[in-house]
């Protein structure tokens, strides 16, 4: 009973032992493509922080029109604001705190005298306001629009629109760096697939032999399959050392960011060890899926 | 033992192999299946062991049906038979034990009385000292004597054999033939033997069943090379 479940482990083992040329080679291609997948992903990843970051700080303002200053009307409004899928936080600012921050806007000394008559009681001509954040910036454009819609809403308007600009060429970039990751991903499936099968299929006779000798095909497949995922577990081990280290030795050097503030890498923690611990699924995966796919088109046909 | 009734063989390519082949083989013979190249020897080993499933008519082998057999049936169908092919059919990175071994861990013997098997078969075949080498370390005679260790572990009723001299010279030719032979006496088990070899079936005579076009042209029970050689 032990035997039936680590004989195919054992096999697996001494199979890629046997094959050692083989197996190298197969490591190699899941090595290389794991390497190549992992630097998309760290691009892509990063990429999406930096948007994620600036989309943070892009607003809509939002003033609220003279005749709807009463306070239940501006909740209403509040709320249906937030009910916008889309919106993370609704801040109200009212008429006074608009101009104490407008007059403070103004460098001039001599100007900001200039505003002191609004300070009286009536004189305010700001209106009271809400500023509204979004979870994504592309579609700052699209919530504008909804937000305009509510009753008593005077003017909306979204700020940043060369922060927008930069969002949506990040947007760009990832959308890029991802269609790149998947791309290459299943290029590297396939390589991985491609190599184990060569090696598979330098050993078909084998598989004719064993089915000579009266094995089923699962006895056969067992140890293969073990084989796809130590060549799987091997070929991830350069990769993911690389990851690891080599991610957190860039984030020490740049400081966590790249040209200022506003491109802020990943933290190594947890990015770099989920990383490491996407590759070693991919490998593993790709590995057993390999061994699986080329052992089973083989056996097939075999009486 | 083996039992062809009506037997038709025709490839998918159209090829009739074997026609109206009607053979009967007690247990405990040894018979020579003889016939020039394309005649359908090797078409009526692979009928035997399942490889291949006749077009008409039945075969069978130990009681069993060969050609209704599923195909995951196959398998558990040929522990009971050993069969030796020309070309030997080692697994190149495995040792001598361990070919002989995996016959046996098919049908999920124990370990101990694996070896112990091993051991008997090897020392059956003459190469007690060969297990730990690989095939590509022993002669064409050696490997075949492995070849036939591993067909015999599980001791099985009937052994058939496509051109098992087939890459030998005369000597170790005569060596195979010994081997068999002992297996033969020693556990009655029924052999069926492809061969081209008008040496080994003059000088070893038994029955032998000659093949021409893909029909029997004739059976001799005292046997002898009734071919011309080419
Ligand atoms: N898998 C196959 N598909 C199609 N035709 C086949 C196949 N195997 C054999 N044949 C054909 O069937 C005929 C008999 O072949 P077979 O291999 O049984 O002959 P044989 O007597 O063993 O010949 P040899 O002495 O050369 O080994 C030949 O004409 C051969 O070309
Ligand atoms: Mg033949």
């Amino acid at each position: 009973m032990i035997s039936r479940f680590f004989r195919p482990v054992v096999e697996g083992f001494k199979g890629v032992w046997r094959h050692a040329a083989m197996s190298l080679s197969s490591i190699f291609s899941v090595m290389m493509s794991l390497i190549l997948v992992s630097l998309m992903m760290m691009f892509t990843f990063n990429v999406r922080r930096f948007t994620q970051g600036l989309e943070h700080s892009i607003q809509i303002a939002v003033t609220v029109d003279y005749g709807h200053e009463a306070a239940e009307e501006e909740d209403r409004m509040a709320l249906a604001i937030k009910d916008i899928p889309g919106v993370t936080t609704v801040t109200f600012s009212s008429k006074d705190d608009e101009l104490e921050y407008y007059i403070n806007s103004v460098a001039n000394e001599e100007a900001k005298k200039l505003f002191e008559p609004y300070r009286e009681d009536g004189k305010n001509p700001m209106h009271d306001a809400f500023y509204v954040e979004v979870d994504d910036g592309s579609r700052l454009e699209e919530i504008t629009h909804q937000i305009e819609q509510i009753e008593g809403v005077d003017e909306v308007e979204y700020g940043g629109a060369s922060a927008t600009k930069l969002v949506s060429a990040l947007n760009l970039v990832r959308l890029i760096g991802m269609g790149l990751t998947g791309a290459l991903s299943l290029l590297a499936v396939f390589l991985i697939a491609n190599t184990i099968n060569t090696t598979i299929e330098n050993r078909s006779m084998e598989l004719g032999i064993m089915r000579n000798v009266g094995a089923k095909n699962s006895f056969i497949r067992g140890p293969f399959l073990i084989e796809g995922i130590i060549i799987g577990l091997l070929g991830s081990i350069v990769p993911i050392l690389m990851t690891y280290f080599g991610y957190r030795y860039l984030y020490g050097i740049t400081g966590g960011h790249l040209v200022s503030d506003m491109f802020v890498l990943l933290d190594p923690e947890p990015f770099a060890k989920q990383l490491s611990l996407a590759l070693l699924a991919m490998g593993v995966f790709v590995g057993f899926l390999g061994s699986y796919i080329s052992v089973t088109r083989r056996l097939r046909w075999k009486r | 033992m083996i039992e062809c009734t009506d037997v038709y063989k025709r490839y998918r390519n159209g090829v009739n192999a074997l026609y109206n082949i009607n053979l009967r083989i007690d247990q405990g013979e040894f018979v020579y299946v003889i016939g020039p190249t394309g005649s359908g020897k090797s078409t009526l080993i692979k009928l035997l062991d399942g490889e291949e499933v006749p077009t008409k008519g039945t075969v069978k082998v130990i009681g069993i049906d060969v050609g209704r057999l599923r195909r995951s049936q196959v398998p558990v169908y040929r522990r009971n038979i050993g069969v030796v092919f020309q070309d030997y059919r080692l697994l190149p990175t495995f040792t001598v034990f361990e070919n002989i071994a995996y016959a046996l861990e098919v049908i999920g013997m124990d370990k101990t009385l694996i070896r112990s098997r091993v051991r008997g078969v090897l020392n059956l075949v003459g190469l007690d000292d060969k297990g730990n080498a690989f095939p590509k370390e022993l002669s064409g005679g050696q490997q075949q004597r492995v070849a036939i260790a591993r067909a015999i572990a599980n001791r099985p009723k009937v052994l058939i054999a496509d051109e098992p001299t087939g890459n030998l010279d005369p000597t170790m030719s005569d060596e195979i033939m010994s081997v068999l032979e002992r297996i033969n006496k020693a556990y009655g088990t029924t052999i069926v033997m492809v061969t081209h070899d008008s040496g080994v079936v003059n000088k070893h005579r038994k029955r032998t069943v000659a093949l021409e076009y893909g029909h029997i042209k004739a059976d001799l029970p005292g046997g002898g090379y009734i071919l011309d050689d080419k």
